[in-house]
């Protein structure tokens, strides 16, 4: 399953990020954000193609010892990564790519919102995942995008709470005030 | 094999090791300006050939390193340079002793040894030695670059010795297996003579011989050398030994593709030598020649050289893809090996960088992938550090920067880490701050300005955390504020309500001990951090400069010739108007004007997006072009406040433009300069303001009580002061005001004007009345002077009743016999007040008229007198000191309420002819409609004492009026064509006239109160034209004597004369006329007796003729009677009836009835 969902806008800024294990949400933040570097790496090699022959799946853009961090950018540069476990081996390309065309398509309602402005943070219902249907605040077709991003993060097994190495160093030295 | 070098690149294979070391005491200052004096001499080009060598100087390393220098060569310690001081020639032994004690450390592999000593002179330092130097000081020590290339063209000569031993060796002798430490116990007891054991010899000793070609400058060699190495060892899987060859392959092959270099700093090194650029490029040939000088090096090698050297070249250099493949496949090999682990990464870091210059950064990645997860010994916390850092450069170098960012922050992190005993905040907070970048963060809070903040906030924020938390643990409380304010500034938008609270709480507690300040920090290294206002605590909305309170607003005054007509265009109107450009709006100038020396006000519209009460203190403006002081607010704004207006004033204190650039605000003790100009969403109705020089200011009070009534709105002027007063009709009050000078400059100019508002009450007299004179001479009123301004009030309403006031009264009795009764308007002369009865009024009063008869509108039945209001405004124009030069004047206004209470009234006037024709009595009904007894007098007349609600009947008798001998009413000018108010003004200055004469003054005893009233509003034309002097002047003359009221005597038997004499002052000419005189006694009772035949005779006729009259023109006519008897005779004079006299008016012909008293003859 896939244990963080983020969707990125072009200026490379979260507008939705979400991870299943919640209490170490830095840490998937951290991943998400240091993909973009291999994101960007992809879209200039990319940008040679043609634009539609392109393909918005970006594969696996790197491996951790936990996690496989998969990338997907749309046409219109918003990007989607996905990271999941990599003790699942039960998940191909095929089920990677599919989630992510999910995603694409829940992200296509959202931008369908008359209420929603691109470019803002996308709420999702999400924390509330017990009663989906009473946490539609914006209208259907978000409430739709929760629901599949729900699905698509719930399928099973939460992590192994192994540490990448640099994973051990994320939260570093106690920072209280 | 421990410790990794991770600055290794590529080129490093070709050089030579030196290692630079201090023995005994040196200091490091000392040390170091040798070392790098040292370091300068990194390439040679060998004599007498165009190989060129290059040296790699190390001034530290680790032994077990050097134990793999079989290896790879580069590895391996050639020569060892030790420097000491030494001053005396008794510790030479000792420090020589040491030098060689050095020198077993790295004895085994050692080509050459010097050792530099410095300070010693004498004996000693005279006796030339290969391996020693003397030099006197460290400065004075010219020689070591030289002694240093002859250093290295020794270790060359043995290098070039072992490269020919080792290339030469003949099959036949038994090759050496050349090993790694590691890999010693596994070789023992192995069978040394099997074929398989050969060609492991063979293909390191071919691995080993390419090093040294290497080394030597040979490159083609070395490729020649290390292809037949591979092709050998992996024909006997010799895994770490193929790996070693491959990439021995690829470092030749990097070198030939890429003569810049690989590593940033080594090849910036290469290029500073003795090397020029050609030479540089040309690198590649030396080696190549030299296989052409020397063939037979190659051929006894036993391999065919390919003397085609440029196809060879070809054939035996890798091409850059390929080069990457052998990296892969080295590196694979060698990661079977646990304990190659350093050697593995290593040639990581040096694919990457070789990755890197071909810009393949996803590969580079997958290599430094590789490189994060080889996992070597514990590493010491400093290993780690270096290792974090490396991983970021190097991902910095294929332009990874997020993740060049996390390592150096993880690098960071690493520094003080809980298991350091003394972590290193310094250092930590210094990576920490090379991290920004990667986070796309800059710590100028002018960056977020610009619309929302478009960035990953969240690890944003945990970094600028961590810069907080590592600056105030570095002791440096200046910069921890600085960056909590930047956090607080730029991330408002994304922290919690909790965090907020926490962020703000801990900026205060950094505050309390260090205040935040508005000036630029300076990072040791050079960064600048800018200041963060906190323009966001509160958020301004909007900044309006309020104009000066309209008691101070400066007026200009008017000059005479329009200088308020603009100067830029020549027409007096024009529709095109000059456009502004958007640019200006911002400064777009206020239409009013403030003024030196008076507070002024500029008008904040905040908002505080913080969820609890946000105290700002020192809250003040910020200007330029006029001295301004700024007199700082202090303000506490509930959470989440909506717009909330704060009010910022000042003083300016010189003239000239102003502008309002900004304020200044501390807020958790951190001081903010916000500029208007850098807030986003501001809105501003311009900040620049004319400052014109200072007026003087005054105050006023008066004797009156202030009201809080106000005046109506509609009234255009703004009213500083209301006073109100109560007065009863006719009363005069003195207003006495108080002209305070309270401002800082002398008052010299006072005008006063006033003005009644419009009231629906007519005013008889003048309202207000005043002599400024007496007030002007006690000007120019100094600042803290008072001077004195008398106003007199007097309110002269109508005195006449109301209707409805009348209809109450009607109910009572003793009015009752002339109420109801319609007057007459031909023959009578008793007119009653009543305003609805005569149609003459209509013209005369036309207001009353108008008035709708709704007796709910006044007060209840029987309360005569609902108070009437009559409101004015003083205004006081006054200026002074430089403001008076510039033309500028302030205008104050006093309000003046005054509220009216009905004292008499006039319920009904009527006239009756007095005795004489030239008088006639005025019979005013006077009623008392106060609540005290009062008292009334007319001119000559007792006074009248009227109890409360009393009404009585006064009688005044008075001369006829003249009214056309007065002039003309000032109102008559010509300008009313209508003859309505024409009629109306003359009716007004005839009352007038009326009034003055009768001069009826009320006054309540028990108040001590006075005052007049006026019958002006309650005269109607009838009473008019009765008390007027009728024009046809009538005189009637008995016995030469004119006859009025006094009875004429006369005697009985004499004929008297009698002359009717008229007089014309009507404008026309009148007559002529025909009078008959017709004698009668009145016998007292009612009863006139006409029938005088015997009685009176006349002498003549008894009809007298007048003549026409012309205008002024006097005619007379004579008749005379003759008394029979004794007696009092009355003669009535009439007119014979014809035409000519109807058309004048009957009060015209008011002839005197004639007293003739007859006496007895005398005897």
């Amino acid at each position: 399953m896939a244990v963080c969902v983020a969707v990125i806008a072009k200026e490379n800024y979260p507008l939705y990020i979400r991870s299943v294990p919640a209490e170490n949400e830095l840490k998937f933040h951290y991943m998400v954000h240091t993909s973009l570097d291999v994101v960007d790496e992809k879209i200039s090699a990319m940008g040679k193609a043609l634009v539609d022959q392109r393909e918005l799946y970006l594969g696996l853009l790197y491996p951790t010892e936990d996690y496989k961090v998969y990338g997907y950018v749309t046409n219109s540069k918003v990007k989607f990564v996905m990271v999941v476990d990599s003790s699942n081996t039960a998940l191909r390309d095929n089920e990677i790519r599919s989630m992510f065309r999910k995603l694409h398509n829940s992200y296509t309602d959202v931008m369908c919102n008359p209420f929603y402005n691109p470019g803002d943070r996308i709420q999702s219902s999400l924390q509330i995942n017990t009663d989906l249907t009473s946490a539609c605040h914006r209208g259907a077709s978000q409430r739709s995008f929760h629901v599949r991003v729900f699905q698509t993060c719930s399928w099973e097994l939460p992590v192994s709470p192994h540490t990448a190495p640099e994973g051990l160093l994320v939260a570093g030295p106690s920072m209280a005030w | 094999m421990s410790v990794p070098d991770y600055m290794q690149c590529a080129e490093d294979h070709q050089t030579l090791l030196v290692v630079v070391q201090p023995v005994g005491i040196v200091s490091e200052e000392n040390f170091f300006s040798i070392y790098k004096r040292i370091s300068s001499v990194s390439q040679i080009s060998v004599r007498d050939s165009q190989r060129v060598l290059y040296i790699r100087y190390r001034h530290h390393y680790p032994p077990e390193n050097n134990e793999w220098g079989d290896f790879q060569t580069h590895r391996k310690v050639v020569g060892l340079i030790t420097i000491t001081d030494c001053f005396s020639a008794k510790d030479w032994p000792q420090t020589f002793e040491k030098f060689h004690v050095q020198k077993e450390i790295y004895g085994s592999t050692l080509y050459d040894s010097r050792l530099f000593v410095f300070g010693l002179q004498g004996e000693i330092a005279e006796q030339p030695r290969t391996d020693v130097a003397f030099y006197p000081s460290y400065e004075d020590c010219g020689a070591v670059e030289k002694r240093i290339e002859d250093f290295i063209e020794s270790l060359f000569i043995v290098l070039e010795s072992k490269r020919l031993d080792r290339a030469t060796d003949k099959s036949g002798d038994k090759i050496p297996l050349l090993c790694v430490p590691f890999e010693k116990k596994d070789f023992v007891g192995l069978d040394t003579d099997s074929r398989h054991y050969k060609k492991r010899c063979q293909g390191r000793m071919r691995k080993h011989v390419g090093d040294l070609c290497l080394q030597a400058g040979m490159l083609q060699d070395s490729l020649v050398h290390y292809h037949m190495s591979v092709e050998l060892l992996r024909s006997v899987n010799d895994f770490l030994w193929l790996g070693a060859a491959l990439e021995g392959l690829c470092s030749a092959s990097v070198i030939y593709h890429y003569p810049g270099g690989t590593g940033g700093k080594a090849g910036a090194r290469r290029f500073q030598g003795s090397s020029l650029p050609a030479e540089a490029a040309n690198r590649h040939r030396p080696g190549a020649q030299e296989v052409l000088i020397d063939p037979g090096a190659l051929t006894t090698n036993g391999i065919n050289p390919d003397t085609s050297t440029e196809i060879g070249r070809a054939k035996n250099c890798l091409s850059p893809e390929d080069i990457i493949d052998k990296y892969k496949e080295a590196i694979s090999c060698y990661s079977k090996y646990k304990n190659a682990g350093v050697i593995e990464l290593e040639a990581c870091v040096k694919a990457v960088r070789v990755l890197a210059i071909q810009k393949r950064s996803m590969e580079a990645s997958e290599f430094l992938q590789n490189a994060v997860y080889i996992n070597l010994r514990q590493l010491s916390e400093e290993e780690k550090i270096q290792r974090y850092s490396i991983l970021s450069e190097l991902y910095e170098l294929i332009g990874f920067h997020r993740k060049s960012a996390f390592f150096k922050r993880v690098a960071a992190m690493q520094c003080v880490a809980p298991s350091i005993s003394e972590p290193g905040w310094r250092a930590c907070y210094k990576l920490l701050l090379e991290t920004l970048p990667g986070y796309s963060l800059s710590l100028d809070p002018q960056d977020f300005s610009k619309g929302t903040h478009r960035g990953w906030a969240a690890v944003q924020m945990r970094l600028l955390h961590e810069l907080v938390y590592a600056s105030r643990r570095m002791g440096n409380p200046a910069l921890s504020v600085r960056h909590l304010s930047f956090l607080l500034q730029t991330m408002l938008d994304f922290l919690s309500d909790q965090e907020k609270k926490d962020v703000t709480q801990s900026l205060e507690n950094y505050t309390s001990k260090c205040p935040g300040t508005m000036e630029l920090i300076t990072l040791p290294d050079g960064l600048m951090l800018p200041p963060v206002p906190f323009t966001k605590l509160p958020i301004v909305r909007r900044v309006k400069l309020l104009n000066l309170p309209a008691s101070l607003r400066p007026q200009k005054m008017k000059s005479l010739l329009g200088q308020s007509v603009s100067t830029k265009s020549p027409f007096i109107y024009s529709p095109i108007v000059a456009h502004s450009r958007g640019g200006e709006e911002r400064n777009r100038k206020t239409d009013f004007q403030w003024v030196q020396g008076d507070v002024c006000e500029v008008q904040l519209m905040v908002y505080n997006p913080m969820p609890f009460e946000l105290r700002v203190e020192n809250m003040g403006l910020l200007t330029s072009g006029v001295e301004f002081e700024s007199l700082p607010a202090a303000l506490s704004l509930p959470a989440e406040s909506g717009l909330y207006p704060v009010t910022l004033v000042g003083v300016p204190q010189t003239t000239g433009t102003m502008t309002v650039n900004g304020y200044h605000t501390t807020v958790f003790g951190v001081f903010s300069d916000c500029l208007l100009d850098s807030l986003p969403g501001m809105k501003t109705s311009g900040s620049t303001v004319e400052v014109i020089p200072a007026l003087p200011r005054l105050q006023i009070s008066t004797s009156l009580p202030r009201s809080a009534h106000s005046l109506q709105p509609s009234s255009g002027d703004e009213i500083s002061t209301n006073v109100s007063v109560q007065l009863y009709n006719g009363e005069t009050q003195h207003l006495v005001v108080k002209l305070e000078n309270i401002g800082m400059e002398p008052l010299e100019k006072l005008e006063v004007t006033s003005k009644i508002l419009t009231t629906k009450e007519k005013l008889y007299g003048d309202f207000l009345s005043w002599k400024l004179e007496e007030t002007l001479a006690q000007f120019p009123l100094q600042p803290g002077k008072v001077a004195t301004f008398t106003v007199s009030i007097k309110v002269k309403l109508d005195f006449s009743c109301q209707e409805n006031l009348l209809q109450d009264l009607s109910d009572e009795a003793y009015l009752g016999d002339t109420v109801g009764s319609v007057p007459d308007n031909h023959n009578g002369i008793s007119v009653s007040g009543f305003p609805l009865c005569s149609p003459f009024r209509q013209v005369v009063r036309p207001r009353v008229e108008s008035k709708p008869v709704n007796p709910a509108e006044g007060s209840r039945p029987g309360d005569p007198g609902h108070v009437k209001t009559l409101e004015a405004i003083l205004n006081f124009k006054y200026s002074g000191g430089p403001g008076h030069v510039e033309g500028y004047y302030r205008n104050l206004s006093l309000g003046l309420h005054v509220e009216v209470e009905p004292s008499v009234f006039f319920t009904r006037v009527s006239t009756l002819p007095a005795t004489s024709t030239r008088q006639c009595h005025l019979l005013l009904d006077v009623f008392n409609s106060m609540e005290h007894e009062l008292s009334v007098s007319a001119r000559s007349n007792e006074e009248l004492i009227l109890h409360a609600g009393e009404c009585q009947r006064m009688a005044i008798q008075v001369d006829k009026f003249n009214f056309e001998s007065f002039p003309e009413s000032p109102g008559e000018k010509g300008q009313f064509a209508n003859s309505k108010q024409l009629e109306e003004e003359r009716q007004e200055a005839r009352g007038l006239e009326i009034n003055s004469k009768l001069d009826i003054h009320w006054t309540i005893p028990s108040l001590k109160r006075t005052g007049e009233a006026s019958v002006e509003g309650l005269l109607n034309q009838l009473v008019l034209e009765h008390l007027q002097l009728a024009p046809l002047l009538w005189d009637v003359l008995v016995d030469g004597q004119p006859c009025d009221r006094e009875a004429a005597a006369c005697r009985v038997g004499d004929p008297v004369r009698l002359e009717v004499r008229l007089t014309n002052r009507s404008p026309r000419s009148v007559g002529p006329f025909a009078l008959s005189v017709v004698p009668f006694q009145d016998q007292q009772n009612g009863v006139h007796n006409y029938d005088l035949r015997h009685a009176v005779s006349f002498v003549g006729s008894s009809t007298f003729y007048l003549d026409k009259v012309q205008p002024l023109g006097q005619s007379a006519c004579l008749g005379a009677l003759l008394f029979l008897y004794t007696g009092d005779f009355f003669l009535h004079i009439r007119f014979h009836e014809d035409g000519s006299s109807k058309e004048l008016p009957a009060s015209w012909f008011c002839l005197p009835s004639v007293h003739v008293r007859a006496l007895e003859a005398q005897a």
